[in-house]
């Protein structure tokens, strides 16, 4: 129990390479229950090739991921949806789907699971879309919906790629509320984040990927910089660096 | 009126081999539909196709063990179509390939070998009936092993379709849940050789995929739910196939084809004039004003 919540993902002396190519080495790392990291660095430096190794779709070349979540439990949004939008499927069943590790592959809903999947819609806003098929929905609609199923998931871990990419201001509010009360419900979260107020909103620690090492820095310092200096330590990359 | 009716969709039926074909045929409009709506929404229209060329060999060697006997062929063509599935996912593991090329040069060969095998120990006539089937050849074990194969379909359908619908929508989600996700595949190609063999005797290999595909492309002009999906593509199915029996009757023309041109027919109709995506629809579309677009 007591190394349970110590931690829950661990990366030990991680060396991980893509197509031969080694993108990041010697990286460490210990991810907390309720604790929201920020995965930053710019294009290219290694936070997708890093969450795929977390998620167990890549294997390192040295080192190790030590995670005692269980599989089904996790949780990965990648920025490239496998999700095919044409498929039609509605809000609501998309968000039920979420209840396979507590439910498995081949028996109905009750009527429990209903009533969760009503009030994961409530909470985030999207109640009135239920019936929606998929393909309709805004981008920060979907957004939601798919944060619907990782709540009917009851995930442990949950990876976010840029999950306020494309999304509107008001449901970067709904989500980071959301996130907040998801960590504090005991989750461990770690976000892949371009815009500094995000991360000034969001984030308990971050993990800065940066020449294929990984740095743990302090959110505040890295925003007390940006805002008083105006100097940001590198390039944030992506398209909206800063908040401005 | 009434005699014209009775004429035309009843006393057919007075025949043995009739009843036996339309039963057969609504037992296939069951099972078949609904794979291939899976089938078309994971954008795997043409592995049906492929499929149903790769059982050929199975059901040729089975031929030329035992004559044309259903039950043997129909073991021959499952193994075959099974083995196939399985070379073609393996090239396709290796790397080097994408699994619809692998399948794509599988199925070609398939053929090839179906065809020479059927053409060394038999006569032309026999290639006729295994490429494009014969009613008349269904007797009542055939009838049995069609109604079978159906019932296994559906029932195994029912039980695998939440995660046959998570795998279609997100692969990456159902890799997630589970460690051996890869089943589902695996179940779902079975399903297809499985229902291709049951269709081969009525309909012929070639013309199997057809009663599978036609009603399933149709309905999505019609629904855009899952569950509106699979009843219209079953509806459609069973349409086409008994229609198509009593057209090959009165009109004395091959079973196989005539089921699969109504159905062809149907899905042109539904193309033309159905709810969604239709030509029909869209001409709608233009004529609706910019703000109803929106406020809807």
């Amino acid at each position: 129990m007591s190394q349970r919540s110590l931690s829950r993902l661990q990366l030990h002396n991680l060396h991980l390479a893509q197509a031969r190519r080694t993108v990041l080495e010697h990286i460490e790392g210990d991810f907390k229950p309720g604790a929201i990291t920020a995965l930053i660095g710019a294009n290219g430096a290694g936070k997708s090739t890093l969450i795929q190794a977390i998620m167990g779709e890549l294997r390192p070349i040295s080192g190790e991921v030590v995670c005692t979540v269980a599989k089904e439990r996790r949780a990965w949004l990648p920025q490239q949806l496998a999700l095919d939008l044409t498929f039609p499927m509605s809000v609501e069943e998309l968000v039920m789907t979420g209840s396979w590790p507590s439910h498995g592959a081949l028996t109905g809903y009750c009527a429990g699971h209903y009533r969760k999947g009503r009030e994961i819609m409530a909470r985030l806003g999207i109640s009135h879309l239920a019936h929606r098929p998929l393909g309709e929905l805004s981008g920060g609609q979907r957004q939601r919906a798919l944060i619907g199923r990782t709540l009917m998931q009851e995930a442990e871990l949950l990876l976010l790629d840029e999950p306020f990419a494309n999304v509107d201001s008001e449901t970067v509010d709904i989500l980071i509320r959301i996130l907040r009360q998801m960590a504090d419900d005991g989750a461990t979260i770690i976000v892949v984040l371009h815009d500094m107020d995000h991360l000034r909103r969001l984030a308990d620690e971050v993990l800065m990927l940066n020449g294929g090492h990984g740095r743990w820095v302090a959110p505040s310092a890295l925003t007390h910089q940006h805002a008083t200096a105006q100097v940001v330590p590198f390039s944030l990359g992506g398209r909206h660096v800063g908040s401005a | 009126m009434w005699d014209l009716l009775n004429a035309w969709f009843i006393s057919p039926f007075d025949y043995g081999f009739m009843r036996r074909a339309v039963v057969g045929g609504l037992a296939l409009s069951l099972a078949a539909p609904p794979l291939g709506v899976f089938l078309v929404l994971r954008g795997m229209s043409l592995i049906g196709d492929a499929m149903a060329h790769a059982i050929l060999p199975g059901v040729a060697l089975g031929f030329l063990l035992a004559g044309f006997s259903l039950p043997i062929m129909s073991i021959g063509g499952v193994m075959f179509g099974l083995l196939v599935a399985l070379l073609a996912g393996a090239v396709s593991k290796m790397g080097g390939q994408r699994e619809d090329a692998a399948m794509a040069s599988f199925f070609i060969i398939s053929l090839a070998a179906g065809v020479m095998l059927i053409s060394l120990g038999g006569s032309s006539v026999d290639l006729t009936h295994v490429l494009f089937g014969s009613i008349l050849a269904i007797n009542s074990t055939a009838l049995l092993l069609i109604a079978g194969i159906s019932t296994l379909i559906v029932l195994t359908l029912a039980v695998v379709f939440r995660a046959l619908v998570v795998e279609c929508l997100d692969p990456l989600f159902l890799r997630g849940q589970s460690h051996r996700s890869g089943w589902v595949h695996s179940v779902f190609l079975g399903l297809l050789v499985l229902n291709l063999t049951a269709g081969f005797q009525t309909l012929g290999t070639l013309m199997a995929v057809g009663l599978m595909m036609l009603p399933a492309t149709s309905a999505r002009f019609w629904s855009k739910r899952l569950e509106g999906l699979i009843g219209i593509a079953i509806v459609l199915a069973m349409v086409s196939s008994t229609g198509g029996l009593l057209l090959s009757f009165h009109l004395d023309i091959p079973s196989g084809p005539s089921i699969i041109l109504l159905a062809g027919a149907g899905y042109l109709f539904s193309a033309l004039f159905g709810r969604y995506h239709s030509l029909a629809a869209k001409l709608r579309r233009k004529t609706t004003p910019l703000a109803v677009e929106q406020g809807a």
